[in-house]
Order: structure tokens, then C-alpha cells, then sequence
């Protein structure tokens, strides 16, 4: 890991076109197959190629208000991250608690910040940690962790990048949330339209056949409905694909049947 | 612009008119839901705006059965912008003028941006109804041509056809008979007209 005095010109070249092209990766998302455990896999991946960290783990809140690890580096960051989620404490619970970014430069062992949670880093040979917000206009979705095998905090420059990964990262699943809550209406008002049409139809058919007007055919497939547990729109669709005679709907040839 | 009209559509078929603005944009919609032809079906199946700036132009005949009646009733530059959300697609946003040409630069920015109201509208409104009900503030005012449905379950009864080809029969009766699809559907709902009795002329010349 190279420290930012050492950096050549070629590095700081490398270095730009790594940040552009995870920026690319990053917003590539109006794919169809997008999928946010890759999308933040990726940007762990990233963030150890790009920025002074030795490793890096993103947690996302779940729908009943929980975090959950989603994307880590490495595995020995995944088991701290569940580690910090069972113990309740540590830089992703904090961050993710206060909306805003974390930093300790310098974990001890008698530490009394993160009590449990820092020795476990230390013996896993993290020195310091930060950990920054996923956030949009308020709306926290979770927090990104970077930690590093020296003591010391990111410089400018890397905290910066790291949370425009950030950003771009939660704008990503919050767009991708917003389209499939918009997908899924779009199928309900499909599925309502689909089954209005299907009790027209099967209206003028049971009207045609038992020569009566649209309301009294409503009204006897209604009744079938009721009196036989099922669905208007189910009574419908069996009248119009013939499985159920409109006979059968006729009140008179129930009571003749019973 | 002369008026407007919002057409929801679902696998690839117009589904009814939610909206319009005037008689001119009601008798387009419902031309759209006959035929099932014309620049929001194209709009929604091609998912980006269809311009069509001269309908008269013979040069560019579009719509085989759409473009003629539309002209009659004095449409001449019809535009429809699709109505989608990320690669969700609802329907498609209709706009006529009543002398042909394009739009401009300003009014094609503001049509879309439009369609992206309505999309929204449309969603917040159906996100709100109980499940599998269509929203009462999307179904007030709106026409969903019951009345064509209503019809081919009659006619798949006198035939004993399906629905689906009870539904074409009345569309090819409404074409041969150059009458609107609602009017001839009206007439079978009525008991005017019965497209079992063999030569299935207009019982109203």
C-alpha cells in the first residue's frame, strides 16, 4: 500500500482512471439484471483498490429497521462486521445511529469508545477504522466501514472519493428501489384492468345465454361467487373459458340440483 | 395543442382511456382502443416519443386504419410520448394539434415532462387502492370501453367463439361497416344487433 508522498505521477494516473471507471461500474444500474449485493460487492472491492485501506465493508438497514453486512473485502472483515453487529458497537452501528462519519485513527485495547469491538479489530490487525453514511436527503440506508493495519485517518483526497462511492452507491439502490415499487403497482393496475375486462365479458355472456340485462348477469355471478367462496373474477374466468356453464349460475337450477 | 388524452396500455394492447381533454382527443383515444393502431400504441411498444407533424402527408402514411377517420373529425400533427418510470412502461400521453407541424424544442421538453407527471400520478394514485381494484380516483372519468367487453362476451355466446375472436368479430364489423367500435358494441349490448344472422349488415343505414 502505497502512502500519498510516495505516489509517482503514474500512480495518481492509475489512481484517477480506477476512481472514473468504479464510477462507471457504480452507476451502470438501469440494467436489467442489477443487483445491489454485486453493485456493493464491487464497490467494497474498489475502495481496497483505490484508497489507503486494507479492507472495506458495507451494511445496509433492512426493511424492519436492522443492518446487515452485505459486502465485505475480505472474509476476516465480514466475521468483524457480524461481530460488531452482535455486539452492538463499533464504527457501521455508529455511523449508521448519528447519520454522519466515524473515524478512530488509533484502536486500543483498553479502549472505552468500542470496548468490545476494538480489541477484536486489533486481533484481527486493524489499527484504526472509519466508517461513512449512505445516505440521501436524510434518509439513511447504511454505512460504509474502511480499515486500515496502520494507525492514522484517511487523507482528504481518499475521504472525499470514498464518499462519493458512497453516494453514488445509495442514489443506485434507491433508484432501483423506487423502480421496482413502481413495476410492482404497474402489475396491480394491470392485474385490476385484466380483471374488470374478464367480468365484462363474462357479464354479456351469462346476458346472451339466460336473456337477461348486464346488471342481473353482474348480479347472479355475484351471488354465485358468494354462495360458492369464490372470487368474482374467478367465477368470470371460468364462465368465459366454459368450465362453468352459465346454467349453473341460474339460482332456480341450484335449488333444483339441492 | 389542441387537446389531449392518456391511454393506458398493458401487453401491448390499449386497455382505455384515463383521460381527455375534448371530444377531438375522446374520439382519438377511442380510435386507438378500436384499431388498436396510432401514435401512443407505437409510443408505448417503441418506448420513446412518436412525432408524426403532417398526418396528411401521403408521403408518410403511418396508421393504415387510424390515419383516415382521425383526419375527418380535423386532426393534422399528432404527437404520443410514453408514459414509463425506468423500465417500467404504464401507457402513452397523446397530444393533437388541428394544423400540422412540428413542435418545437420547448414544447417537446414540456410533453415530456408531462408524461412524467402523469406517470407518477398515475402510480401514487394506484399504489393507494385496495388490492386488485383499480384506483377510484384513475377510474372516475376514465373509459375503459366496458361496454366493447361486455359486447364480445355476447357475441362469444351467439358464435360460440372465444371472447378474443368475439372481440375481432366486432372489430371487422365495425371496420366493414365504417362505424365506431363502441357505437356497434352499444347496438349488441342493446339487443339491436346480433352478428349471428348470417350477412351482418348495419341494421341503421
Amino acid at each position: 500500500m502505497s502512502t500519498q508522498l510516495e505516489r509517482t505521477g503514474e500512480d495518481l494516473m492509475w489512481r484517477e482512471q480506477s476512481i472514473v471507471r468504479t464510477f462507471v461500474e457504480l452507476t451502470d444500474t438501469l440494467v436489467e439484471d442489477f443487483d445491489v449485493v454485486e453493485l456493493l460487492t464491487v464497490l467494497a472491492a474498489r475502495c481496497v483498490e483505490v484508497l489507503d485501506v486494507a479492507a472495506a465493508g458495507l451494511m445496509l438497514v433492512s426493511p424492519d429497521n436492522e443492518l446487515r453486512v452485505i459486502a465485505s473485502s475480505s472474509e476476516a472483515m465480514r466475521l468483524l462486521e457480524l461481530f460488531e453487529l452482535q455486539s452492538e458497537e463499533g464504527p457501521c452501528t455508529e455511523c449508521f445511529a448519528t447519520g454522519s462519519s466515524v473515524v478512530h485513527p488509533r484502536l486500543s485495547e483498553g479502549d472505552l469508545r468500542w470496548p468490545r469491538f476494538s480489541p477484536r479489530a486489533l486481533e484481527a490487525g486493524f489499527q484504526s477504522v472509519q466508517a461513512l453514511p449512505m445516505r440521501l436527503r436524510g434518509q439513511t440506508i447504511g454505512a460504509l466501514n474502511l480499515f486500515r493495519t496502520d494507525t492514522g485517518s484517511l487523507t482528504e483526497a481518499d475521504m472525499t472519493t470514498a464518499q462519493a462511492f458512497a453516494d453514488v452507491a445509495t442514489i443506485a439502490i434507491l433508484q432501483n428501489r423506487a423502480a421496482s415499487e413502481a413495476q410492482a403497482v404497474n402489475d396491480q393496475l394491470n392485474h385490476a384492468l385484466n380483471s374488470r375486462i374478464v367480468i365484462e365479458q363474462a357479464k354479456g355472456m351469462v346476458a346472451e345465454r339466460d336473456g337477461l340485462d348486464m346488471d342481473q348477469s353482474f348480479r347472479r355471478l355475484r351471488s354465485y361467487a358468494r354462495s360458492h367462496n369464490l372470487r368474482l373474477v374467478d367465477v368470470a374466468c371460468s364462465v368465459i373459458d366454459g368450465s362453468l356453464g352459465t346454467g349453473s349460475l341460474d339460482p332456480k337450477a341450484a335449488r333444483r340440483e339441492a | 395543442m389542441n387537446g389531449a388524452g392518456i391511454m393506458l396500455m398493458a401487453g401491448d394492447i390499449p386497455q382505455g382511456s384515463l383521460c381527455s381533454t375534448d371530444q377531438v382527443s375522446a374520439f382519438i383515444e377511442e380510435s386507438l382502443f378500436a384499431l388498436g393502431e396510432g401514435p401512443c400504441v407505437d409510443a408505448y411498444r417503441l418506448d420513446r416519443p412518436v412525432l408524426e407533424p403532417d398526418l396528411a402527408n401521403a408521403a408518410t402514411p403511418r396508421w393504415m386504419a387510424f390515419t383516415g377517420p382521425v383526419l375527418e373529425v380535423g386532426v393534422r400533427a399528432i404527437f404520443g410520448f410514453p408514459l414509463r418510470v425506468g423500465g417500467v412502461r404504464l401507457g402513452a400521453l397523446n397530444l393533437y394539434r388541428d394544423r400540422p407541424g412540428a413542435l418545437t424544442a420547448d414544447q417537446h421538453a414540456d410533453a415530456l415532462a408531462m408524461a412524467d407527471i402523469a406517470t407518477r400520478a398515475v402510480l401514487v394514485m394506484q399504489s393507494n387502492a385496495p388490492l386488485g381494484q383499480i384506483a377510484v380516483e384513475l377510474s372516475t372519468g376514465a373509459d375503459f370501453e366496458y361496454v366493447v367487453h361486455q359486447a364480445s362476451g355476447m357475441v362469444a355466446a351467439q358464435l360460440d367463439v372465444s371472447v378474443g375472436q368475439a372481440l375481432i368479430r366486432l372489430r371487422a364489423y365495425a371496420f366493414g361497416n365504417a362505424r365506431p367500435l363502441r357505437a356497434v358494441a352499444e347496438d349488441v349490448v342493446a339487443r339491436r344487433l346480433r352478428l349471428d344472422c348470417g350477412s351482418e349488415k348495419d341494421p341503421t343505414p
